[in-house]
């Protein structure tokens, strides 16, 4: 697979090459389509690998594609920072609809903790290992996951508070 | 290019006066007084140096690229400029703005805006209306104090909203001179 | 009686840990917030307390979410400006940048010169508001209510800039995707100038109150310190990464717009406290200052000239020939109606706002509705170590560090 000029990219093809499925290089931003069951692997060696370095982990998002023929219909997708070498890095990582979860990266980067809280509030998909998997916008009773792309914009939910 | 760092400074040893709190208590006091005492020359001899409008009865003035609540531009026989094309409706970003064009037989101008509502209460003055309207018909008025004691009100009608041009022409001075910039150079974009 | 009570108390109490405790007693739980006097900002801490210090905390964020990702991703690309200004409301062109920059990166366009200066002056000047903001609010907290009514009065002098550069002084909906909304008004570089004399003057004033003030140092010194490879593995950034030490700064290490031709310098502390952050924004205040002065010395230089791309993809077409043109009118109701399109793609854009890196993820399939407009916020991140931060701390430690985490309610929870 390509490495698009990116140092990064070429030392994760190099030693975890059979976890990435795809490659790309849009507008600048090296990315990387890795396996879900090879995820930890592949995080913890783009933090520990010395070429890559990525201490950083900047952002963790999930995007709902809805209608896709034959991809997972979710995708997790980490963006990564590397300080000494000043270089980014984003790896995504394909959801299917019918088994909602992810490996945590907790372990590799503390900061994934309220992000993976939040994509699981927006999102609804769980990240195994996470030690407190909260919501962390949205309220205990609300129900459903609002930024699917099938939870209508005009729906609306009452406030409720906890029973006592 | 090579990151020039600065180390801030920071007060690590104290002296001993300065353990005593007295230095900066004066200073702070110095300081105060300064302020005081500029301003209340500036109050007694009318050239004002402090800082607080009195509001209601004093108002500072706004820049001339101020945006103000949307309202619509009166023709000088009453009737709006606006011709209820729909453009400010679908720029809207909160949707707050509702219109039910109409036709007016013998005029120059054939369809108007029968209904034209602004739900104030939803708008938030971005000024993408009056960017997307063709006819310079709705426009950011100075105006931004809009307060009523019901929500029912918040929503205003066509003939709330209607301002005769002379009014206006502060902003519409300033637009104009923002499309003759934006033509000058290239007028065919 | 009194034997009694005693032999039933120990009893009781037999734990093994217990015997360890000075106190036989349980530590206490206390709610602060949601809205707090001392918290500026909507958000609920759970303090497990012991005595005065603080044993557990949780953060609970959230109680401003207005769902900014859904709404972006059922409007245009256009309609999503304005919602950008009521993410950080102290520096809202920061982010109208951060997201047009994104588009900008999906379009592939390349602003002209003098649209890039007035936009680097305007994230200036929104960055001065943000720190202005937060050290002034950081002393009101801490009871010293002159220094607080100095910086107030610095910020309102930024803001009557802001106001005269993009008609708003808080949500400026400012940035375009491909320029500006407007050229920086007649006059603007005189009143500029002027207003930033008084800032200056201002800065001293607040300087001299504050700064090597005993009673503030004993506050700050010393509290809610993290060390930075803590810090980096969390994620933080801005001014409390770089009062850790770091000198982690994305004009510099990822120049963006102009930001390479300019001479300012990044301000780093040593021990990475409260008092550190505090000396860093001051630091930063002044170095946004020259950054203005240099953007209008070269704005004056560069002369009038276009301040969007002439793309008609993303640009409205002139209002002037809008008027009177058949051709210009079809254009017009042809980018209103439908937006811009965006071809497909992903793009990560990212810039330095006040609080630390301002990340915007955007997804296109090719239409005028994005599939996705990721913020990254800034707050959240920075906000999440702070339990780790307070640990041993006292509980009055909390004020001063929330001050200078500087979570932003509309930022956090968007």
């Amino acid at each position: 697979m390509e490495d698009f000029g990116s140092a990064a990219l070429r030392r994760l093809l190099d030693a975890h090459g059979d976890a990435v499925t795809a490659t790309h290089a849009q507008h600048g931003d090296a990315t990387a389509v890795v396996e879900r069951a090879r995820l930890p692997d592949a995080l913890h060696f783009l933090r520990d690998d010395p070429e890559c370095a990525f201490q950083m982990l900047t952002d963790l998002c999930a995007v709902d594609h809805l209608e896709q023929d034959g991809n997972p219909r979710f995708e997790v997708v980490y963006h990564l920072y590397s300080l000494e070498k000043n270089h980014r890095l984003r790896v995504k990582v394909g959801v299917p609809e019918d088994d909602c979860t992810v490996p945590s990266a907790i372990p590799v980067w503390p900061g994934a903790n309220w992000l993976e809280r939040e994509v699981w509030d927006l999102y609804g998909i769980r990240f195994d290992g996470h030690p407190d998997l909260r919501r962390l916008l949205l309220y205990e009773e609300f129900e459903g996951h609002p930024l699917r792309k099938d939870y209508a914009k005009e729906r609306r939910q009452p406030l409720v508070g906890p029973e006592n | 290019m090579p990151v020039r760092v600065v180390k801030v400074k920071r007060h690590e040893n104290l002296g001993f006066l300065e353990r005593l709190y007295v230095p900066m208590i004066v200073k702070g006091f110095a300081t105060a007084s300064r302020h005081f005492f500029r301003n209340m020359r500036g109050f007694i001899t009318g050239d004002r140096t402090d800082f607080v409008v009195q509001y209601p009865e004093e108002r500072v003035d706004y820049a001339d690229a101020f945006r103000g609540m949307p309202v619509l531009v009166a023709l000088d026989n009453g009737q709006p400029k606006c011709v209820a094309c729909g453009l400010c409706e679908f720029a809207c970003p909160t949707d707050c703005i509702s219109i039910l064009p109409g036709e007016l037989a013998g005029s120059g101008i054939e369809r108007y805006p029968e209904v034209f509502d602004i739900d104030m209460s939803r708008c938030m003055f971005c000024g993408l209306c009056e960017e997307a309207c063709p006819e310079e018909a709705i426009v950011l008025s100075r105006e931004c104090e809009i307060s009523t004691y019901e929500r029912g009100a918040m929503n205003f009608h066509k003939e709330q909203l209607l301002v005769p041009e002379h009014l206006l022409k502060r902003r519409l001075d300033f637009l104009r001179a923002e499309y003759d910039r934006q033509s000058a150079p290239a007028g065919k974009s | 009686m009194a034997e009694d009570q005693w032999l039933t108390y120990r009893e009781r109490e037999t734990s093994d840990d217990d015997f360890d405790r000075d106190l036989h007693t349980e530590h206490q739980i206390l709610n602060m917030g949601p809205s707090h006097p001392a918290t500026h900002g909507t958000v609920k801490f759970l303090i497990e307390l012991d005595g005065e210090s603080i044993v557990d905390l949780d953060i609970q964020v959230g109680y401003l979410h207005r769902g900014f990702e859904k709404e972006c991703e059922s409007g245009s690309w256009y309609q999503c400006i304005p919602y950008t200004d009521r993410l950080n409301y102290n520096s809202a062109i920061l982010a109208n940048l951060g997201f047009c920059l994104g588009v900008e990166k999906l379009l592939g366009l390349e602003t002209p010169e003098r649209c890039q200066w007035q936009r680097v002056m305007g994230s200036e000047l929104s960055r001065l508001a943000d720190h202005l903001t937060r050290c002034g609010a950081a002393c009101l907290e801490l009871a010293a209510m002159t220094p607080f009514l100095y910086g107030i009065q610095a910020r309102e002098l930024t803001w009557d800039l802001t106001e005269a550069l993009c008609g708003a002084r808080v949500t400026t909906n400012y940035i375009r995707i491909g320029g500006v909304k407007h050229d920086m008004p007649a006059g603007f570089p005189e009143q500029c100038r002027d207003h930033i004399a008084r800032i200056r003057e201002l800065l001293k004033d607040f300087d001299a109150v504050i700064t090597a003030n005993r009673i503030f140092i004993d506050r700050m010194r010393g509290t809610g310190v993290l060390d930075k490879e803590r810090l980096i593995a969390f994620g933080v950034t801005g001014p409390l990464l770089r009062a850790a030490g770091v000198p982690l700064d994305v004009r510099k290490d990822e120049p963006y717009l102009t930001y390479a031709e300019l001479d300012f310098d990044v301000p780093v502390g040593e021990v990475g406290d409260n008092y550190d952050r505090y000396l860093v924004c001051v630091e930063e205040m002044h170095q946004s200052l020259r950054i203005i002065e240099q953007c209008l010395e070269r704005l004056e230089k560069l002369g009038p000239g276009p301040v969007n791309v002439l793309d008609p993809r993303v640009r409205w077409p002139a209002k002037g020939r809008v008027f009177n043109h058949m051709e210009e009118l079809i254009q017009q109701f042809k980018a209103v109606t439908e937006g811009p399109m965006v071809p497909a793609g992903e793009a990560y854009s990212v810039v330095e706002s006040a609080n630390g890196e301002l990340g915007f993820y955007l997804v296109s399939d090719g239409s005028a509705v994005p599939v996705k407009v990721r913020c990254r916020p800034p707050s959240l991140l920075n906000l999440q170590p702070m339990p780790e931060m307070l640990k041993g701390c006292l509980l009055a430690d909390i004020i001063p560090t929330f001050d200078f985490v500087n979570m932003i309610g509309g930022e956090c929870d968007r």
